[in-house]
């Protein structure tokens, strides 16, 4: 059972059993950021790293799921950059104070004199000055909220030495937190399947990546990674649909106002929302993101049987397996079958699956055997052998069916003779948010009590002392 | 130090020289404490019988926070002594043993995995490491294989 945050006041003096539970831990990603507190078992907030924002002035941010409705004037942006690093540095803060204050620690929110969800929103609009003083209130407020909590920020191994610093500044200078700590995602992923050394290959939103770790450590020249994951997996069905004969519209649920249940392929009976507004394409593409979210989870599948897909008779064999039946929000609904699983095919093969733009067309250095070949190549022959040996699979694009099965026929065909073996965790949580679980176990422990990066230690060296601690 | 801050304690040391210099052990298998901040030695002995230390690992156990007492990871180091095929006589290789069975809690492999690395450096002169992950990563056939890299008779 996830243990309950103690309150300040009653933290414990001793820390027998090792659990230090005031310390949180951050995990962004570019689909997701979750955040939660050290010791539990899942994070428990989960919020999209898109987020809203209002072209209108004032312009104004809108964090979280279910604030991302249609508006006026209204975009969906994102503050990380599709290789996972952080971008926008006004606005990350901005979406991790709300995760961390105002999703984690309701009780100590704002007074409603100063939340501001208590203002005249015609006051704002028109004193621009009031708005400046308001934020500087609540920056007072953070302050005094996280200066308790030790923090363990999570970070792809590539990220910059720029943006490590800019993260220990935001955590030391603006929320005076009193130490923290960044860790290594494939790193953390590795230590939660109980291994020290493995390669671990993470098949996420936006990025597929391969690393090797030795003794917990990235080697960095083995980092390898590529545009393949669950968004280009969305460029797949999109395109499936665009060939598809009839065509299928990707109406997103939000047009829907209602729908009558029709037969497969019979035309559509519904009626749409119409709004007196320009919606933005960026709303759109996001709330279609969600229709083909589903449709990987319920439809998609990776082949998983000997060979790949365009072996000789294997895609004949695929058009007698069994399909699904996907209904889209208006009610369009078909059954796909060997379609399901060719949409995966370009994970590994990029002369197959469905054609593509350009610019989102990948390699045949970018498929995920040809990460995991570049990665072992650019480690010592003698750990080769140790690392086909732990293969540890994590990242939600890797719940697809057959997943792990395929990865294993491929990489038996790659090094024929090697002994392969995978890990991959067993709980959907795991390996949804294995880098999160592995931070907040680490940041739970008492002893890690010796490993944060104090307040003390950072104003000695600076920033500076990150590239030195966190290696 | 490792990456968790855990420490070893001064015993895991002692009982290891007495393996290495005194030929005292055969092996030695050493657990972390119960609060999770020490490895300590959790058994040394001059058996030779591989099946009873190979149960001892499968059986092996460890608390999660909550209480619940599943399957646990150990460390253990183990001296090999084996006879080459090629009629050259005996040869003993000491050999670091990670043992984390994939059964085992994610809260107990997550803390052994990354405090493993302050109890290998403190023990020198280890010339082979492995990391095992099921039962059958632990067969004394397969074992002996990897550690004599194939030339054990």
């Amino acid at each position: 059972m996830a243990q309950q945050p103690l309150s300040s006041a009653a933290q414990p003096t001793d820390v027998y059993g090792g659990d230090e539970v005031s310390a949180l831990v951050l995990d962004p990603g570019y689909c997701n950021t979750r955040a939660g507190w050290a010791g539990e078992d899942v994070p428990k907030s989960i919020l999209p790293s898109f987020y809203g924002h209002s072209t209108a002035t004032p312009t104004q941010n809108y964090f979280g799921d279910e604030r991302l409705i249609p508006r006026a004037d209204f975009e969906i942006r994102n503050y990380m950059n599709k290789d996972s690093v952080v971008e926008d540095w006004d606005v990350a803060p901005k979406i991790w104070e709300h995760m961390l204050i105002n999703r984690l620690q309701p009780d100590k929110q704002t007074p409603p004199s100063k939340n501001g969800l208590n203002d005249d929103p015609k006051e704002k609009t028109q004193d621009g000055e009031g708005d400046v003083a308001m934020e500087e209130t609540e920056n007072q407020e953070i302050e005094k909220l996280l200066q308790e909590n030790p923090l363990l920020v999570t970070e792809a191994p590539w990220n910059t030495p720029k943006a490590r610093e800019k993260t220990t500044e935001v955590i030391m200078e603006t929320w005076g937190c009193p130490a923290f700590w960044l860790s290594r995602t494939p790193v953390l992923s590795a230590f939660a399947a109980g291994k020290a050394t493995a390669l671990v290959i993470d098949v996420g939103g936006a990025n597929t990546s391969v690393a090797a770790i030795h003794d917990g450590m990235v080697l960095k020249r083995s980092i390898q990674k590529s545009p393949i994951g669950g968004l280009w997996l969305s460029s797949q069905i999109r395109s499936l649909w665009e060939t598809s004969e009839p065509k299928v519209t990707l109406t997103p649920t939000y047009m829907v106002e209602n729908k009558t249940p029709v037969d497969a392929l019979a035309p559509v009976q519904a009626r749409l929302r119409h709004f007196p507004y320009q919606i933005h394409s960026s709303f759109r593409a996001y709330e279609e993101e969600r229709v083909l979210t589903e449709f990987k989870e319920s439809v998609v599948e990776v082949w998983n049987k000997p060979g790949r897909l365009n072996s000789p008779g294997n895609e004949e064999f695929a058009k007698t397996l069994p399909g699904r039946v996907f209904e889209m929000p208006d009610g369009w609904n078909q059954m796909w079958r060997e379609q399901r699983f060719k949409l995966t095919e370009g994970l590994f093969d990029e002369t197959a699956g469905y054609p593509l733009p350009e610019e989102e067309r990948v390699g045949k250095n970018q498929t995920i055997p040809a990460l995991i070949r570049a990665a072992l190549e650019a480690v010592d022959v003698d750990l080769r052998g140790n690392l086909l040996a732990n293969v540890v699979v994590t990242g939600s694009t890797t719940l697809i069916n057959g997943f792990n099965d395929r990865l294993q026929n491929e990489l038996a065909a790659m090094y024929p003779g090697m002994k392969i073996k995978i890990h991959a965790a067993g709980l959907t949580s795991e390996r949804r948010f294995g880098a999160w679980i592995g931070g907040s176990i680490l940041a739970s422990l008492g002893t890690f009590h010796q490993m944060w990066i104090s307040r003390k230690e950072y104003e000695e060296n600076g920033p500076g002392i990150v590239e030195k601690r966190c290696k | 130090m490792s990456q968790s801050g855990a420490t070893v304690s001064q015993e895991c040391i002692t009982a290891y020289n007495e393996l290495k210099l005194n030929k005292k052990y055969k092996f030695i298998i050493f657990k972390l404490s119960d609060d999770y901040k020490e490895i300590v030695v959790e058994e040394a002995s001059d058996s030779k019988d591989w099946e009873a230390f190979r149960e001892k690992l499968i059986n092996a156990t460890s608390k999660s926070k909550s209480g619940a007492v599943g399957k646990g990871p150990r460390y253990a180091v183990y001296d090999f002594e084996y006879s080459l095929a090629s009629g050259d006589g005996l040869r003993n290789k000491l050999t670091f043993l990670a043992w984390s069975p994939d059964d085992a809690g994610v809260q107990p492999k997550m803390i052994y995995a990354s405090s493993k690395e302050a109890l290998k450096r403190s023990l020198t002169g280890i010339a082979t490491e492995l990391q095992a992950n099921d039962p059958d990563d632990i067969e004394y056939d397969s074992i002996i294989k990897t550690v004599s890299k194939g030339l054990a008779g």
